[in-house]
């Protein structure tokens, strides 16, 4: 930062300092009972293990970030900032190549696609269940992995929350039938490769990914003026 | 030449940034706010709105996981 | 030893790593290289809220409930999860693992602190924001992780149509925000 940062006057005197007790000893306990637990979780299944390494990855980055699906959606609406919305669009570019890329390579191989539990019914009740969502994490300040974050960042707030999404989730799930037979069995399951081919729904993707991060700094730009 | 104090404590995203814009608006160019924050998001958040906003900020970590924001208002 | 804590906590290298928060561009590109690896090595990407699913019917049946009847829980791969217990889930580990893993995060940084609940309309933001947010993602397959994130990198037209519903709710979010929560 530039030396006229410094040169804020402020008349009241600055908090005195506590003597700050380092955390790192602690982190570093943490550490150890998380490999410990690794450790643990790989004598029963290494697929445990693997999924508590990656949840920790993901936790980890998302805390070292304050990487927010909830701001990346909520900013550009209450602040007209778009920096987390135009991160969030770099995340959805390079998952696409290389998620495409690894989908590509069982199809010509003549193998099952992975993942494609992922590509669910679009229709109503995908707009319904966007909109609750919606709604839902920003009122809560944060969206599933960011509830999970916040928990382990020591917020009671979302500790609460999490609670209640279980309970919410649960309620959802009574409710499936309902939704099944009268919308979601009626929806179609669009995988875009079907209908642009592979190379083609890559790169409309991609346009589209492109076009959104111009209007997300654009709007910025006109919300902000920077 | 004011000083306010925004007290933030506890608040989770995004109402630290909201207060603050608000408190902003009351202000007259040179004086000064120092927003108390928890949140470590907001510890983010706050800072970049008031940059792009060309304020002059400064972040001070008071304590484990507490962060004062100051800015002042140079526009 | 306090000394050493405190060099440690100078060190440039340090500071880079665990002090100060990465960019927003760095989380991205993170996260997105996580999701290639995962989906490479386990064939899904990551899902979050599925699993906040089976811990409720685990809870349910903890307290004596029965979620057998359920539609939602009908298929085998469903009942095989239930069956298979809270510490046999894959799902469950790497939840767990997000909140070791942003506790860890937050201790290195030496960032670590307790935040209470300081108002009621706080508590009323946390149940209501919590519950419509797991209703919501039982009726869209997912939350702004399964549905969205890894819907729209698995090329499934569901993620984008969720993403734009997540924007109007969001939307709605801020409006009732301003109006009752502030």
């Amino acid at each position: 930062m530039s030396e006229e940062i410094k040169t804020i006057q402020r008349s009241s005197s600055r908090a005195p300092k506590k003597p700050k007790k380092s955390q790192i000893p602690m982190g570093l306990g943490v550490l150890l009972l998380m490999v410990i637990i690794g450790i643990a979780l790989s004598m029963k299944s290494s697929n445990l293990a693997m999924f508590w390494i990656f949840g920790s990855c993901f936790g980890f980055v998302l805390q070292k970030s304050r990487f927010c699906f909830t701001a990346s959606l909520r900013d550009p609406i209450i602040t007209g900032s778009t920096s987390v919305t135009k991160a969030v669009l770099i995340a959805f570019a390079i998952g696409t190549v290389g998620v495409t890329a690894i989908k590509y390579g069982y199809f010509v191989n003549g193998l099952p696609i992975p993942g494609m539990s992922y590509v669910v019914p679009v229709g109503p009740a995908t707009i319904i269940g966007g909109i609750l969502f919606g709604t839902g994490m920003v009122i809560a300040g944060g969206c599933a992995s960011g509830t999970l974050m916040r928990v382990g960042e020591g917020f009671a707030m979302n500790m609460l929350t999490l609670v209640f999404f279980v309970v919410g989730s649960l309620i959802g799930a009574n409710h499936f039938g309902f939704w099944k037979i009268n919308f979601i069995s009626h929806s179609p399951k669009v995988f875009l490769p079907d209908y642009f081919g592979w190379f083609g729904a890559v790169v409309l993707q991609l346009l589209v990914i492109v076009c959104l991060y111009i209007a997300a700094d654009k709007w910025q730009k006109k919300k902000l003026g920077a | 030449m004011k000083e306010f104090t925004l007290d933030c404590m506890g608040e989770a995203c995004p109402l630290p940034l909201m207060k603050t814009e608000k408190q902003m608006e009351k202000m007259e160019v040179g004086d000064v706010v120092i927003v108390q924050i928890d949140h470590s998001c907001a510890m983010k958040n706050v800072p970049e709105w008031a940059r792009n906003q060309g304020y002059n900020v400064e972040i001070d970590e008071v304590d484990d996981g507490e962060w004062e924001v100051i800015i002042e208002k140079t526009k | 030893m306090k000394s050493l804590w405190e060099k440690i906590g100078k060190n440039e290298y340090y500071v880079a790593i665990f002090k100060n928060p990465f960019t927003y561009v760095t989380g991205a590109v993170l996260l997105a290289i996580l999701q290639i690896a995962l989906l490479a090595s386990s064939g899904n990407p990551w899902g979050v809220s599925g699993t906040f699913t089976n811990w409720g019917a685990w809870i349910y049946e903890a307290l004596g409930g029965s979620v057998d009847k359920w539609f939602y829980f009908s298929s085998e791969g469903a009942q095989n999860t239930l069956n298979n217990g809270f510490l046999n889930d894959p799902g469950t580990m790497s939840n767990l693992g997000i909140i070791f893993g942003a506790l860890l995060a937050t201790l290195m940084a030496s960032q670590f602190k307790f935040k209470k609940i300081k108002a009621l309309r706080q508590v009323v933001a946390a149940v209501l924001g919590g519950i419509i947010m797991g209703y919501g993602a039982r009726l869209a397959f997912g939350c702004n992780i399964g549905a969205f994130f890894s819907g729209i990198i698995s090329l499934s037209l569901s993620g984008w149509v969720f993403g734009a519903s997540l924007l109007v709710g969001a939307f709605i979010g801020s409006k009732l925000l301003t109006k009752f929560f502030m």
